[in-house]
């Protein structure tokens, strides 16, 4: 990139601790689990941003935090709106943080638990609408059409409860909801994660789709490192709760940095039988805690 | 139909024509339809396809836990075992005391999600030692013994304390090593592996792949590995078959098959993954 680019999100110094309580009646604070610690990243607007790491690395707690579904322990996120104004999203009152929170969105992972079973999709997809006070009536019932046909659903189905849908088409009414709002920001946790194969890569190909139509910068948090390969422009490396490695996508997968990544990388079972994957990743793992 | 192929002599498990069909109040779905193949002794066999593809219905049917309205429609499933002789699993009455036999004792079966296979309430010892004395006649100080040794053996620390510890005081990984340690603790000849890993993160994956491995070696038993994950079959497997809506499509080595794939579906499958798209091969 030869011309600077002003980014959509900087992270700097975030942390997020939580307390340990002791098993005593009085529930003594006894210690403090560093779920994210001292983390400082910028995202760049129109890039797809790749966090990974194994489960309790802290990568969700950070997207968490980002989107102030946690309030940080210490730390600012300063996220720039469509207006240019750049604000720090973790010193906003709540009341202060409603009218922003439509230009950040969210993609959960699990297609099944994240879609309330009792209301149907056009409420569903319309509820960040009415909350927001954007839409109402015929308008409503419009857009939620549109961005349906957007997602490859038929808006036709929109009287139907989400039982009726498959897992992947489930994670595409997902997808609706969180772009009804036209946000700028993304947040994907672990959206394909549960997915079949061959529906993961069709809803990764939307996903592709939709950010070029509408400028989208996604943060994708993942676990499934082959995923974030090719979908990513630039992928941080997680473990417990810090940054180990930061760079382009391309470059971690062929010339990683840091012993954890490579490590990592090794313990991915490759679908070529010649290229014998890593079974003994729990003592190099170990090795790795020891030398500190 | 497909024609089988002569049975091989060190085949120990011969699935022919096998049909599954459930009844449903919608109508009848035929979840299996006509599947045949063949696991060698020592030996793993991986079974691929996506979800509702009647790969984990073919696993459940080898130990007859197929529920209603699911029912084995037709077909053979013939475990040539060297301590019972040849038995076809398809043809045993409910309450046999053969069936009983097979179930965890001559094949056993761990399941994707290991908080499900285990018991909140009892300790992971107890459990472990409860499919002992099932299946062989020793005193409950032996059983305890066993227990222990196979818990360290699937690289538990501590095992003697960790024997009265609960489930929910293990991590993910480590359930999934007691669910090991209960499905190889009376030495079955075929193990059955329905989505091992699925659930966990490709470090301790790796960890739980090679644990398999290793005691596959050490006991000599087969593996029917069942997975989406063309990754884990390249890895784990000798042979290969890919199930699409209740049918092997395609079978053979898993070399033959990821380098040279004849079915069209398979084809999909492959041109999928993640690491073939968009990067120049």
């Amino acid at each position: 990139m030869s011309t600077p680019v002003e980014p959509l999100l900087s992270l700097r110094g975030l942390c997020k601790y939580f307390p340990v309580y002791g098993r005593g009646f009085r529930q003594k604070e006894i210690g403090l689990i560093k779920a994210v610690d001292d983390v400082s990243i910028d995202l760049l607007p129109g890039e797809s941003f790749g966090l990974v790491g194994e489960s309790g690395s802290g990568k969700t707690t950070m997207a968490r935090c980002i989107l102030r579904a946690l309030a940080p322990t210490a730390g600012e996120v300063w996220f720039r709106l469509p207006d240019g104004r750049t604000v720090d999203l973790v010193k906003l009152t709540d009341r202060e943080l409603k009218p922003i929170r439509q230009h950040a969105q969210m993609v959960f992972q699990d297609p099944f638990s994240s879609l309330n079973p009792r209301m149907n999709v056009r409420d569903i997809v319309g509820e960040p609408l009415v909350i927001h006070g954007l839409a109402a009536g015929a308008e409503l019932d419009d857009r939620v059409s549109e961005v349906l046909r957007r997602v490859g659903l038929q808006p036709e189905h929109r009287s139907r409860y989400p039982h009726a849908f498959s897992g992947g088409q489930r994670q595409r009414i997902g997808i609706a909801r969180a772009l009804i709002m036209r946000p700028s920001l993304i947040v994907c946790d672990e959206a394909t994660s549960a997915l079949d194969v061959s529906v993961q890569a069709q809803v990764l190909d939307l996903l592709k789709e939709l950010q070029r139509e509408f400028q989208l910068t996604y943060l994708f948090v993942a676990h499934n490192l082959e995923v974030v390969r090719n979908f990513c422009d630039r992928v941080a490396v997680m473990r417990k709760g810090r940054i180990v490695e930061l760079a382009p996508a391309k470059q971690i997968f062929s010339a990683p940095q840091h012993a954890y990544t490579k490590i990592l990388l090794s313990a991915v079972p490759s679908p070529d039988p010649d290229v014998r994957m890593n079974f003994n990743v729990g003592e190099e793992l170990a090795k790795l805690d020891a030398a500190g | 139909m497909i024609p089988v192929a002569p049975p091989s002599p060190e085949s120990l498990l011969e699935v022919k024509n096998l049909k599954v069909s459930f009844f449903t109040s919608d109508g009848v779905v035929d979840a299996v339809q006509d599947v045949s193949f063949e696991i060698r002794r020592g030996q793993t066999l991986a079974l691929v396809g996506e979800s509702g593809s009647g790969k984990s219905v073919t696993a459940y049917s080898i130990l007859r836990l197929v529920q209603s309205p699911g029912r084995i429609l037709g077909g053979r499933i013939v475990l040539r075992s060297r301590r019972e002789g040849d038995i076809d699993i398809a043809q045993l009455d409910e309450d046999s005391g053969l069936l009983f036999k097979v179930r965890g004792g001559l094949v056993s079966m761990i399941f994707q999600e290991p908080m499900t296979a285990l018991s909140p309430v009892h300790s992971i010892g107890s459990q472990v030692a409860e499919a002992i004395l099932v299946h062989q006649v020793v005193s409950a100080a032996a059983a305890r013994r066993l227990t222990i040794e196979m818990l360290k053996k699937v690289g538990i620390t501590h095992p003697a304390q960790r024997f009265d510890q609960y489930p929910h005081e293990l991590s993910g990984g480590m359930r999934q090593r007691v669910v090991i340690a209960m499905a190889l603790v009376c030495q079955p000849e075929l193990l059955i592996a329905d989505e091992p890993t699925t659930a966990l993160d490709v470090t301790i994956q790796a960890q739980i792949l090679g644990l398999i491995k290793n005691l596959q070696h050490e006991f000599g038993c087969s593996v029917l590995l069942i997975t989406h994950d063309f990754g884990v079959v390249a890895q784990m497997a000798d042979e290969v078959a890919v199930m699409h809506r209740g049918q092997i499509v395609e079978r053979g080595s898993v070399r033959e098959v990821l380098r040279n794939p004849q079915h069209a579906h398979t084809r999909a499958l492959l041109d999928a993954l993640p690491s073939r798209r968009g990067s120049p091969v």
